[in-house]
This record gives C-alpha cells, structure tokens and sequence, in this order.
C-alpha cells in the first residue's frame, strides 16, 4: 500500500489551522480609519438633552419598586448590539467605557453581541446572572426582549437603553431610552434636501436595517417632511443598505444603471452614503452631480461634506457614556426620571463642515 | 426486508474490533467522546475560576440559549452522517419564527402547526432535489438559504414588521420553566434521546450511517437510498420550523434579524461532537457535547469581562480547526491499519 504524501498533508492541515486563525485576528483588527474615536474626552461632541418629554409620567425609584445601590461599586452590565466595525459603535463604546473609568464604576461589565440577536439576548441574560444591578442597552432590535425583560422585572434591574427602543412599558419593562429624535433627524435630512434640490427632482433613499425603529422613524419624517415641504420632490427609488458602507456601494451602482436620471439621495446613515460616493466615482460622476444627505456625523462623512460629495449631515450622537451614568445616578438618587431622553443633535453642511471636522466622530 | 440480514454495524459508534491495538481503541474514544471530555474540562475550570459560572441562573440561561442550536443540530447530525450538508437551517429557523408569531393570532395549534408545514415542505423538496436528481447538497441548499429568507423577508414587509405572539398559551411553549428550566431546553433533551434512538437503534440509523459510509455498496445492499435522503432534509426542515417556533414563544414576537450565520453554528457544534463531515460516521451524544461546548465557550469568554466578544470566535475557530486535524489524523490511522 502506498504511503500517502505526509508531509504534503500536514502541511495542508496547518495551513488551514492557521488561516482559521488569522481569518479571526483580522476579523477582530476591523476597525475604522476613527479608530481613535471614542477616545476623545475633552468635552468637545459631548451629548445635550434636547427634550425629556416633560409632560410625560416621570419614574422614580419608589415607583419601580428597586432598592438604592452603590453605582460606583454595583456590577453594571453593557451590552453592545453590533460589530465594533463602524464609528458610531465605536464612538458609542468607547465613551461608555471611558465614562465608566472617570466615574469610578470598577465592576463594568460590556458584552458584544456581533450583530446577533440570539446572541445578545444570552449576552445580556448571563450579565443578569453575573450579578448585575443596573443595565445599559444598545438594541440591535426593537421586539423580542421578552425573556431579559422578565428577568430584569423580577430582579428589579433598571434598564437604560440607548440609541434604540425596546417596545415595552417604560418604568415597568425598562427605565429609560436615550437616543435621537430619528423622526426629528429624518425631518431636518428633508429640509437639507430640499435646500440642496431647490424643491424639485427625484430622490432616492438608501434605507437602514429593517426591524428596529430608526430605519421607520428616519424614512417616516423624511417622507412626511417632503410631502408636506415640496411637492415637487418626488422619491423614486428605495432599497435597504443596511446601514453597511458595501451594500449602500453596491445599492447604489444599481441605482445608477437603473436610475440614471437621480438627482439626490438620502441615505440614513453614514456608512451607505460613504459607499454610495464609492458607487458614484465609480459610474464616473462628478462630486455635487448627485447630491447626497446622511444622518450620523462621523468624521469621513463630514470629510465627505469638505470635499464636495457629501451635501449635508444630521448627526446623531453616539457619546452615550456620561447621560446614561447620570440618569442611572440621579435615578437612584430618587429622583424622577422621564420615559425618553432625547438628545440634542448637530448639523454639518458645507458652512461648517470644515471647522466641525474635529467634533466629528 | 429480509434482503437485509446482515445489517452493517454502524461505523461510527461500532464496538472497536476485537484485537485492535490500545492506540486505535484511544483514537476511537477520542473521536466519540472527545467534545464531551473538553466540555467538562473547560466547565470544571470555569466553575472554579469564575464565582458566576456555576450558579444555577447561568447554567440556566447556557442551558436555555444553546437549546435552539441544539435542536437544529440533531437534524443536521443526520445529515451530515449521510454525507450531505444542510445550509438552509438558520434561514429556515427565522422563517418558522415569523410564521409561527404570525400564526398565533389563530391560536397555538396554529402558531406550532404552519411553521413545522411549511419548512418541512421546504426541507421535503430540498431533500427530493438531492436524492433523485442527484444535485450537491451544498447547492441545493444554498438555495434554500437564500429562498427561505427572502420567503421571511416577504411576508414580514421585507423585515420591517415584527409580529407580536397573540396567544399566551402558545408563548408558554418557550417562557415556561419546569424546575427553573424553560421548556426548549426539555424539548431539545428529549429530540436528542429519540434521535439517538431512532440514528442506534433503527433500521433508518444504520440506513443513513450507510449512505454515507459508500452510497454505491448501500444501494448494492439494497438500502433505500433516495427515500432515506428526502428524510433526513425532511427531518431538517421540521425541526428548524420547530426551534423557530418555540423561540418566537420564547421571544414572544417574530423577530426577523435571526438566525443569519446560524446554520454554520450548528455545523461547527455538529463537527466538533466527532460527526465526520465526509458522512459514515457520528453520534448525537457528540453533537450535544459540540453544541454545548460552543455555547459554554460563548458564556466563559463574557464571564473574562476584559476579553472582547470576537475571541469568541477565534476560540470557536480554533477548537474547530483542531478538531478537523484530529479527524483526519485519526482516519488515515484506521485506514493504514
């Protein structure tokens, strides 16, 4: 019997270990050109309550039924929705966990959920067992919290989630969401739209991720503000990137051959609108040809703005740290704590674009 | 039935053969058990490294988050047993899911009866496909990967509607503890018994083990090869519909992000339990472990809070690598032998 090639075979079998491997460092090396992003502490960026829906209900420690605890010392769990691949996750971390250290939290505890559901339910499950007394949420999706929400209940965890929704009954389900106003942002892409397209053209939207409420709710006060605005803007043209810089690329190279006549797009974030200028090079339009309106606020998109590509940016602000701890404090401080936070959130156009560059994320 | 007198012992899970040497029996040992003695490795030093781990809550929720893969996983050991591959699982598990929560505005009988329907269809035509037309399993597949999302995708407003469980009775299936375990973890222990049952102890077990031993000598040996095919697919497709079901009990709505990347979860637990991917050989025991494994693996790379969640997946990766050189170490050793 033939002795089959050893050597050959071993060696096979360690390149495939090894490229295993390096297929999960570089997985994890992924990050953005802002990679210094969530670093930044210097008060510059930082987020401003816009609103607390005031007339509402507030919530308050007696109400919720919990028990008043140590933040500082308390385990406190975060858990992150998606890949660290993009600025605003990162932002989003980094001033969590940069937040935590200046307060004197010792007992973080953050989890990332890699873009799966499954996976952040069990995330945020274990924190619960792990001891954790107050939870900060980043949701990748807005239904489904059943299982954590009736844990959470029964130990009288407050939960603060931020940048999206958890449909549930406030100071019941969870204590808080801090975010934008995505109907408000949505709103003001409309009205930079309108400004770039002096009220007429045909407009195409690069739509986020479906299932979570800042997809509907940036499509909802766009759509409404232009209907109600100018008539004479027409949407022709709407497709999901989800919220990924290659496919808003690889939606929009469709868009070009299928649409050619497009005068603007509005893509609901940074990431598909940067892909799209990738598309529109590549179909060989010049910067300005299609006008271009995003939500977000990340450097390279206010960069974009600077160089021409980009007409206008909403931003939405990521730096969550410092008002979800402060909400978490004075909540249990006993004070009163309204059902949503919302944040205030800046604009970039070409008048300001340049000297805003540095608050950009 | 009496063409089959003498029934190939399944190769797999076969007693080694008398006057094997001491180094084959471990190989054997290794090749079966090797996933579960890992697993009590690492929950042995897990429980004493972290104070956390071995609570009751934790075990609980590792027992509850792995039970979903869990089920998917004992279809897919059939599977891969007969030598094929099915890709279309996580798909079909977040179609079961919204169909199920879609459904149960009708009432459980419903909510559990249009999800097992309509992805045993799909596993049904994926498995006739495969049998009688002689087309790779991976293809085919893939297929239905890609058509059973966009059949999710279509009846939930391309994902952006979320239907909510109507009926309480239904959501019980999954929120419903039993001795502080919820039942899918029930439901997933008692699929493996009678999978392990049906795989040892049934002409169909040692059919399929058949099959993908040598397809050719099976059906010289009279083994019903295509209809053993379509089962195996069949059975796929309806516990895929099942777990997307029961996790929509679960979640109490029709989560429509699920699911994506999860068919190669179950591969990887199922491989790494010692299932070979080539077919011939496997056990449910060992996918059980592999399943576990995994998910135990998740839940200690969370417990070392300073560790980022992507070494979940370069342990994971690894794990899976090492095994696959083990694998092949250990049958060209049974082959020169």
């Amino acid at each position: 019997m033939v002795k089959p090639p050893r050597r050959g075979a071993r060696l096979r079998a360690v390149l495939a270990a090894s490229s295993v491997a390096l297929l999960a460092v570089s997985g994890c090396a992924k990050s953005e050109d802002g990679g210094d992003a969530g670093k930044d502490q210097g008060g510059q960026g930082q987020q401003a309550v816009q609103s607390t829906a005031a007339a509402g209900p507030t919530c308050s420690l007696d109400k919720f039924g919990g028990e008043k605890f140590d933040l500082k010392s308390a385990v406190v769990g975060f858990s992150q929705s998606e890949k660290e691949a993009n600025p605003f996750r990162i932002a989003e971390t980094g001033s969590i966990k940069a937040e935590a250290g200046k307060i004197g939290i010792s007992k973080l505890r953050a989890t990332n959920a890699q873009s799966q559901f499954s996976k952040q339910i069990s995330d945020v499950q274990q924190l619960i067992a792990q001891g954790a007394k107050a939870l900060v949420i980043a949701p990748l999706n807005s239904d489904g919290w059943e299982p954590v929400l009736r844990q959470a209940a029964a130990k009288k965890i407050p939960i603060v989630t931020v940048d999206r929704k958890i449909n549930g009954t406030p100071c019941q389900d969870y204590l808080t969401f801090i975010g934008s106003d995505f109907v408000e942002q949505g709103k003001r892409a409309a009205d930079q739209m309108i400004k770039a397209l002096d009220g007429k053209g045909k407009v195409a939207i690069l739509l986020g991720a479906a299932g979570n409420n800042v997809t509907t709710e940036r499509t909802q006060g766009f759509k409404q503000q232009i209907q109600a605005k100018a008539p004479g803007i027409q949407v022709t043209f709407e497709q999901t990137g989800e919220f990924a810089r290659e496919k808003g690329q690889q939606v929009t190279e469709q868009l070009v051959q299928s649409h050619p006549d497009i005068d603007a797009i509005y893509a609901e974030n940074d990431e598909m609108a940067l892909g799209a200028v990738t598309a529109l090079k590549g179909a060989g339009k010049k910067a300005g040809d299609v006008k271009i309106v995003s939500v977000d606020g990340t450097r390279a998109a206010v960069q974009g703005i600077v160089d021409g590509w980009i007409h206008a940016v909403i931003e939405s602000n990521p730096r969550f740290g410092p008002l979800a701890f402060q909400t978490l404090q004075k909540f249990l401080d006993g004070e009163g704590i309204p059902e949503k936070v919302i944040i205030s959130d800046r604009e970039y156009d070409s008048a300001n674009a340049k000297e805003s560059l540095a608050g950009a994320y | 039935m009496t063409s089959l007198t003498t029934v190939p012992a399944p190769i797999g899970e076969a007693a080694s053969p008398p006057g094997a040497s001491r180094a084959e029996r471990a190989g054997h040992l290794l090749q079966q058990h090797g996933a579960a003695i890992v697993l009590m490795l690492v929950v042995a030093v897990a429980s004493l490294a972290f104070d956390g781990f071995a609570s009751g809550g934790n075990l609980a929720n590792l027992a509850v988050s792995s039970s979903f893969v869990a089920i998917l996983a004992v279809g897919m050991t059939f599977v891969i047993i007969t030598g094929g591959i099915d890709l279309s699982v996580g798909s079909q598990f977040a179609l079961g899911g919204v169909l199920a929560a879609w459904a149960s505005q009708y009432g459980w009988l419903a909510a559990l009866a249009l999800p097992l329907a309509v992805c045993g269809t799909i596993g049904l035509a994926q498995g006739w496909l495969i049998a009688r037309t002689g087309m790779a399993p991976f293809i085919v597949t893939l297929a239905g990967l890609l058509g059973a999302r966009g059949l999710m995708l279509a009846v939930s407003d391309e994902g952006s509607n979320t239907y909510l469980v109507k009926s309480s009775t239904f959501a019980e299936f999954g929120q419903g503890e039993f001795l502080g375990l919820a039942y899918p973890v029930y439901v997933a222990l008692v699929l493996f018994g009678l999978g392990a049952l049906l795989l040892q102890r049934s002409r169909f077990g040692q059919n399929t083990f058949a099959i993908g031993g040598s397809e050719d000598s099976a059906r010289l040996m009279g083994v019903p090869v295509a209809r053993t095919k379509i089962t195996v697919y069949l059975l796929t497709g309806l516990l895929a519909g099942l777990a997307g079901a029961l996790n929509a009990a679960r979640l109490s709505s029709g989560v429509t992000i699920l699911g994506v990347g999860m068919e190669l979860d179950v591969i990887a637990g199922v491989v790494i339990g010692g299932t070979l991917l080539t077919g011939g050989a496997g056990s449910l025991s060992g996918t059980l472990a592999g399943v576990l494994l995994l998910g135990t693996i998740q839940n200690v790379i969370n417990q070392i809070g300073s560790l980022t969640s992507a070494y979940q997946q370069v342990v994971s990766g690894a794990f899976l690598a090492v095994v696959v050189v083990v694998q092949r170490y250990l049958s060209r050793v049974q082959r020169l032998t």
